[in-house]
């Protein structure tokens, strides 16, 4: 086949390019995962009774994990646009983090001492990790999936911020059902949680990622 | 303490303004250069250096940046004869930037060429305009050619840059190469629907109102099917390079 008869057919009837392709198929995923995952955390755990949201805990995860998850939508959008440039996002993702974190040792240090370790630990912390690394589990799959349409040249990068963003959205639910409240333990285990959620989408992103 | 998830998340990230094409085949914990060296045994050369395939470091670059935008602006709003200019320069482009990386295996490079300018337009909607363009295709480029190693089981080239031009080939403008594919074995591949849209609406240059009348199947399924068969000829070409020596 010669070249210019590839660009011949190529060219002919081509139209516009289409418009939005990272937002289009990121979002209907995104939604998919969160529902995904609040209805597994709603039947596996329970949703915490509606007296808990008086406190700080419970908003602190849903905000902690919405803005992760945006921030981690909008790195793994710009990962899969060849070239696009991901100094932005990633600062977002790195400032969420770090305002998580902060707070969280803010807490903990403001605590007496006895406290401190109830704060850190509180009654589920080894299986916090793992349970918001299970229910980030249905978002991972569409995350990767909506990638996939996508072009990304960074797999192990995309993966990661396919997998940080099903992370948050794991987190999200799984905050929907877990009834910690202190900061310290938050900022400690959800995180760890997300970062497995991170690390395993970074190892299935060169497996997935191909076109 | 809570800090550990940290660097498991952006270390092997490149955070670098124009690292970012660099060194995809790092595995996320790899710090430093070290992880490159493991990567790249035989490679006693340094890792790639940041600047990489951005078109602002030459004259060269900057031309084909130049020539190329306002053309691929207009294409990309469904202009058809100013895509069709724009391709031809990408292809001449890629032919004098990929003969250089392609010296044992020259009769890969139109192979190359192709695939690249399938992907490029199977992905057009991913360019940012945002992004300069020419950067956009050299990225997507690049990414072809890691590929086509990967198949071959060599690993030498990938830190390689796409950075130097064989001039003396952009200024030659040699006469179209062919590459070993037959788009007629590709297309018999297809499923029928998508072949039927593709002969009609490409090869026998049909609008897709008429090959929409032609067929019974509505307009957007024509389009639908288009982009779906190019997406699937995209695979298998690919999947299994032509014309090579069965190398496993």
């Amino acid at each position: 086949m010669k070249t210019d008869e590839l660009i011949q057919l190529l060219a002919r009837n081509a139209g516009p390019a289409p418009r939005a392709l990272a937002a289009r198929r990121l979002a209907p995923g995104a939604l998919l995962g969160l529902l995904a995952s609040a209805a597994l955390a709603a039947a596996w755990l329970g949703w915490v009774p509606m007296a808990l949201y008086q406190h700080l805990g419970p908003w602190f995860k849903l905000v902690y994990a919405g803005a992760l998850a945006l921030a981690a939508a909008w790195l793994a959008a710009r990962l899969g646009r060849p070239a696009a440039p991901t100094v932005g996002p990633l600062r977002a993702v790195v400032a969420v983090l770090a305002v998580a974190l902060l707070l969280g040792l803010g807490s903990w240090w403001s605590l007496p001492e006895a406290e401190r370790t109830v704060a850190l630990m509180g009654h589920s912390a080894l299986q916090c990790p793992w349970n918001v690394l299970a229910l980030s589990l249905p978002p991972l799959g569409a995350a990767l999936w909506a990638l996939r349409g996508l072009a990304p040249t960074r797999p192990v990068a995309a993966g990661a911020a396919a997998g940080l963003f099903a992370g948050a959205l794991g987190a999200f639910g799984y905050a929907l059902a877990c009834t910690e409240l202190a900061l310290p333990f938050v900022a400690t285990w959800y995180t760890l949680g997300m970062a497995l959620s991170a690390a395993l989408g970074a190892l299935l992103g060169p497996r997935v990622l191909r076109w | 303490m809570s800090t550990a998830p940290f660097p498991t998340v952006t270390a092997g990230w490149p955070l670098a303004p124009g690292g970012p094409l660099t060194r995809p085949w790092q595995p996320p914990p790899g710090r430093g250069p070290a992880a490159g060296a493991q990567n790249a045994p035989r490679a006693a050369a340094p890792p790639a250096p940041p600047a990489c395939m951005s078109p602002v470091h030459s004259p060269v670059h900057e031309a084909f940046e130049r020539q190329l935008a306002p053309l691929w602006q207009r294409a990309q709003a469904g202009d058809e004869a100013a895509y069709r200019e724009a391709l031809r320069l990408i292809a001449a482009r890629l032919r004098a930037t990929l003969r250089r990386r392609l010296q044992s295996l020259p009769d890969e490079l139109e192979d190359l060429v192709q695939e690249t300018l399938l992907a490029l337009h199977v992905q057009r909607g991913t360019h940012d305009p945002a992004v300069p363009v020419s950067a956009w295709v050299m990225a997507v480029a690049r990414h072809k050619l890691v590929d086509l190693w990967r198949r071959r089981g060599r690993r030498e080239a990938l830190h390689d840059t796409l950075d130097d031009v064989d001039e003396a080939a952009l200024a030659a403008h040699e006469p179209e190469a062919g590459s070993a594919r037959d788009l007629g074995v590709l297309l018999a591949v297809l499923p029928e629907a998508q072949r039927a849209a593709i002969v009609l609406t490409k090869l026998e240059g049909l609008s897709v109102a008429e090959a929409s009348a032609r067929t019974g199947a509505s307009e957007s399924a024509i389009k639908v099917q288009v982009h779906r068969g190019l997406k699937r000829l995209a695979a298998l070409v690919g999947a299994a390079p032509s014309g090579g020596d069965g190398a496993a």
